[in-house]
């Protein structure tokens, strides 16, 4: 019972949204009759409705949805021109699932609503040469009402109290009598209904005036038929039922359960991914918190108030984190929601189809981005029909083919890569790729040519082919070729891949691809001069250390020897087109990438650590640039570049080797200064006063000044290359980057390994002092100073010619 | 004094009712420097103005694509319009800034040398692109007259479009 309700309630969402996409696709095809993708669409909703609520035996609803299919189908293959005569047919059968589905959902049961005329008209249209029956049988009341086969049974049948009459051959004008006729009776009906109730004592408001008005509106010979409002979710929508059972079917619903309303909230990704970045935002305040924290504290140790400012800032980013764990969890679920409904669908169609087939599931645990598992469902579910159907033999065949006369289903999900794959085996009879070219060439899916020069794995692709089948008959299982149409469309969605594997006789294996959209991963983080970019782990076997000598250039690439083979190189630089301008060492660091069978070592300069990253999209405007996965934003708020190993495996076979050792930075070039401006120095200050007053004592030396407000600023000055300095006068405190930080970078470049930097600050300590040293600074010149001595100082450094004082 | 007061007061409805008369006819927009130029765009397609910081390099671009960086945790394309423009690259200043712009779904950063000001500018004198540039493919949406000087207004959908 519960696993039911748990199927039932997702197959009520998801019918809610196709048929709620339907209404605007129909209405844009009426507009627009020759579109093939939104007839291919709108049959495709028609057909997962038909398969879901077959499975859950809703015959009504599979009743209905299989003759629109069948419409729909005709019109797919250009037999049939939807005129706005079918199209009023086909939105009136649309307002009926739709009524069935509000049926469902309050009832668990489909029973109630008449679908015969509208299965009628529409077997009309197929059967007929595209016109539509007239539109007077629409008031026929085919007194079928289909039983609920499920749960509780309807115990009443409704029967009609009229013969089936003829309505066909019936001519206008009698027609019209037999019309008139029933509406009398209808609105009799009605009238004694409502005059029961009102006797019986019941409230005016209790009586649902939806359902009267519904099933008068059908009946009402309108000569056109409207496409009839869905009926409000009351009870019993009724169709033509007799006054008398009335009654006690107007109790009926309320004895049975409805389809329990889950304890969930369904919320738009939008919200969530919007969640998501806030608290990015939120852990990089927490981070720049803890900093301050620990300035606070190295400034006003053994204040009491530092414990009380600890203890709320330890309990920030306690919350932080774990707000940040919470919100993406939420977004995560196990794929086993998805596979739980399989071994029920399994086994109603080996029932259906007379065979035997056992489905083994594996690594349900696998944990998916909600978007991911929603998506996967449907492919899934026409993945694995198509198994049933046309992979596992009948048990007589299987037999005699030396099998076991039960076939196997085979669902795993796992994580591979960057990617979680969700393989399909089977051990059924294979696919036949002779066969799939002939009915591909049968149905003019291909040309001649093409399948002469078709490799077997784009043979196999044909299945996925809109309109490709290879059975014999259409079943209600099969065979109308979009099952695995709709597999594609889905799973290119998703920017997934998929991969087919099959032997003749033996079995067919199917695996999709799905990138971890969102997903977080374990990534290693490498360093290449001043760049950062991040490996996923799971393709990283290893990594050495080794010194450049080990590499050796065979035809024009780089390899070296890994124990006992022979590992092909490619620097990341190479790949990247990183400009070498820092220093190269002895040494380098290979990260000895595998993907399948295949490997390959990436040289780096740096190993910087394993992290935790969350993936973000590029976006619109940068994607599809090779060997990039997408980007992660890092602790202190900086974009870093995930690289895409199966792309830079194939990458990596154009690129040419470059020699390491040929940097490209040049020895920096001392021009022979001919005047005092030729002499460059950077005074970086964030007060602007302290530049000033800089700039006052240096300024009569006449010399070049530049000034920068930060590190920042001063580094990507340098960077640009623009100056060639000769001294630096770094301030200690400053914003963005402080002036050690700036120091430390700055010697990081061969060219820069002789600037000098000269300190200038407030900050007298002698720890202070020793950390400047430390990251290189040569002079330390504190404040207050005068302008003589920060003028001599500077005029030491630069060599300044004497000549020029 | 009191003839001059009225005079005062009459200026101002004046001022007042043709103010609110062309309300409807009024663009606003926000004009920047690139180079020499003075370029504006709409004021409703900018998400946010911003002083410059880090981004990240991105491989495979051409050169006016500087990189990616991190806006709130929304990586972003960064996009430099002097060098998307064929001016030779300059280094940032004070001045510099990030406008942030948005069409739609798609958002994008472009460095621009110098912000100027909030454009209010009558819709008849905003003219066509010149000739030369016609057509779909131009990024110039028309030329705004002002009393001085002439401000080509760009479109925004056009620069956030990928050409490479």
């Amino acid at each position: 019972m519960d696993e039911f309700q748990e199927i039932l309630q997702d197959f009520l969402v998801e019918s809610f949204e196709l048929v709620e996409k339907l209404d605007e696709d129909l209405v844009e095809l009426e507009n627009n009759p020759e579109d093939l993708e939104l007839l291919n669409g709108i049959f495709r909703v028609a057909h997962t409705v038909k398969g879901a609520s077959s499975f859950l035996n809703f015959d009504v609803l599979t009743h209905l949805t299989h003759h629109m299919e069948d419409v729909l189908n005709k019109a797919r293959h250009g037999d049939l021109i939807i005129t706005p005569d079918i199209m009023d047919v086909i939105l009136e059968s649309i307002d009926l699932m739709k009524a069935l589905l509000e049926t469902i959902r309050d009832t668990s049961a489909d029973a109630g609503i008449d679908v015969a005329a509208c299965v009628s008209r529409l077997d009309k249209i197929t059967g007929g040469d595209g016109e539509v029956a007239t539109p007077e049988v629409v008031a026929a009341p085919e007194p079928v009402v289909e039983e609920p086969v499920i749960e509780e049974v309807m115990t009443e049948e409704a029967t009609s109290e009229e013969d089936e009459i003829d309505y066909d051959n019936m001519s206008p004008d009698d027609l019209e009598a037999e019309i008139e006729k029933l509406l009398q009776q209808r609105q009799e009906e009605d009238r004694i209904k409502r005059e029961a109730k009102i006797a019986a004592g019941e409230e005016v408001l209790a009586a649902p005036p939806e359902p009267t008005e519904a099933s008068s509106t059908e009946e009402t010979p309108v000569p056109k038929a409207e496409p009839t409002p869905a009926p409000a979710p009351t009870p019993p929508p009724s169709a033509p039922v007799v006054p008398k059972k009335e009654e006690p079917k107007a109790a009926a619903p309320a004895k049975r359960t409805p389809a329990a309303v889950e304890q969930t909230i369904r919320v738009d990704v939008k919200r969530l991914d919007h969640l998501m970045n806030l608290i990015g935002e939120l852990v990089l305040a927490k981070n720049r918190l803890i900093k301050i924290n620990d300035d606070v504290e190295e400034r006003y140790e053994g204040e009491e108030f530092l414990e009380e400012l600890n203890q709320v800032v330890s309990i920030v980013s306690l919350v932080t984190t774990d707000l940040q764990i919470a919100v993406m969890k939420t977004r995560m679920l196990p794929i086993g929601k998805v596979f739980n409904k399989f071994p029920r669908m399994i086994r109603d169609l080996s029932r259906e189809l007379d065979k035997k087939i056992d489905l083994v599931l594996d690594g349900e645990d696998t944990e998916l981005d909600k978007s991911i598992v929603e998506e996967i469902g449907d492919p899934l579910v026409h993945i694995i029909r198509n198994s049933c159907d046309h992979g596992i033999e009948v048990p007589a065949d299987r037999l005699a083919s030396g099998k076991n006369e039960t076939g196997t289903i085979g669902l795993k999900a796992y994580n591979e890569g960057n990617q979680i794959v969700i393989q399909i085996d089977d051990d059924g009879k294979g696919l036949d790729t002779d066969m799939l070219k002939n009915k591909s060439l049968e149905k003019g899916i291909i040309t001649e040519k093409e399948a002469d020069s078709m490799s077997e794995k784009e043979a196999f692709g044909l299945i996925f082919k809109p309109g490709f089948s290879t059975a014999a008959a259409v079943t209600s299982v099969s065979g109308r070729g979009v099952g695995m149409d709709v597999v594609k469309t889905n799973i290119e969605k998703l920017n997934g891949m998929i991969d087919i594997d099959s032997e003749l006789g033996v079995g067919t294996s199917m695996k999709l691809k799905i990138p971890l959209t969102l997903a977080i991963i374990q990534a290693l983080l490498v360093g290449v001069q001043e760049e950062h970019y991040a490996i996923p782990l799971a393709s990283v076997l290893e990594t050495v250390r080794i010194s450049k000598d080990e590499i050796y250039t065979v035809e024009g690439r780089s390899v070296m020897r890994l124990r006992d083979e022979v590992l092909s190189l490619v620097h990341i630089g190479d790949i990247f087109e990183v400009e070498r301008i820092l220093d190269s060492s002895e040494h380098a660091y290979v990260v000895v990438l595998g993907l399948g069978t295949s490997k390959l070592g990436l040289i780096v300069d740096t190993l910087v650590g394993q992290e935790e990253i969350v993936i973000k999209s590029l976006g619109d405007y940068l994607k599809g640039i090779e060997g990039v996965a997408g980007a992660t934003i890092r602790g202190d708020g900086g974009v870093t570049l995930i690289v895409d190993v199966v792309a830079l495996m194939s990458m990596a076979r154009d690129v040419k080797a470059t020699p390491m050792n040929e940097a490209s930075a040049s020895a920096q070039i001392t021009l022979e200064k001919s005047k005092p401006s030729d002499y460059k120095v950077m005074i970086v200050d964030d007060s602007k006063t302290d530049r000033t007053i800089m700039r006052k004592a240096l300024e009569p030396m006449g010399i070049t000044l530049v000034e920068a407000s930060d590190g920042q600023e001063a580094l990507n000055i340098l960077k640009s290359g623009e100056h060639n300095f000769d001294a630096m006068l770094v301030d200690i405190e400053m914003p963005r980057m402080d002036g050690y930080t700036l120091a430390t970078e700055i010697k990081k470049y061969n060219k820069y390994k002789n600037l000098p930097l000269i300190a200038v600050t407030s900050r007298t300590g002698k720890s202070d002092r020793m950390r400047g040293v430390e990251s290189g600074m040569v002079e330390y010149i504190t404040k207050p100073y005068s302008a003589d001595y920060l003028s001599s100082v500077v005029q030491r450094n630069v060599n300044f010619k004497a000549e020029f004082l | 004094m009191s003839e001059k007061l009225k005079q005062i007061i009459n200026q101002q409805s004046d001022q007042q009712n043709s103010d609110l008369t062309q309300l409807d006819d009024i663009v606003q927009l926000v004009g920047f420097v690139i180079g020499e130029e003075e370029y504006a765009i709409p004021i409703l397609s900018i998400q946010e103005i911003i002083k410059p910081f880090t981004w990240t390099r991105v491989p495979q671009v051409p050169p006016y694509v500087l990189g990616v960086f991190n806006l709130r945790g929304a990586v972003i394309p960064l996009i430099d319009l002097r060098l998307k423009f064929g001016l030779p690259s300059k280094n940032q200043s004070d001045e510099t800034r990030f406008i942030v712009m948005r069409h739609g779904d798609d958002v994008a950063g472009f460095v621009i040398d110098r912000l100027t000001m909030a454009i209010r500018i009558k819709k008849t004198d905003i003219g066509p692109a010149p000739d030369t540039v016609n057509g779909d493919e131009t990024i110039i949406d028309g030329v705004g007259k002002q009393q001085d000087k002439i401000i080509t207004i760009l479109k925004v959908h056009k620069l956030l479009e990928r050409d490479f």
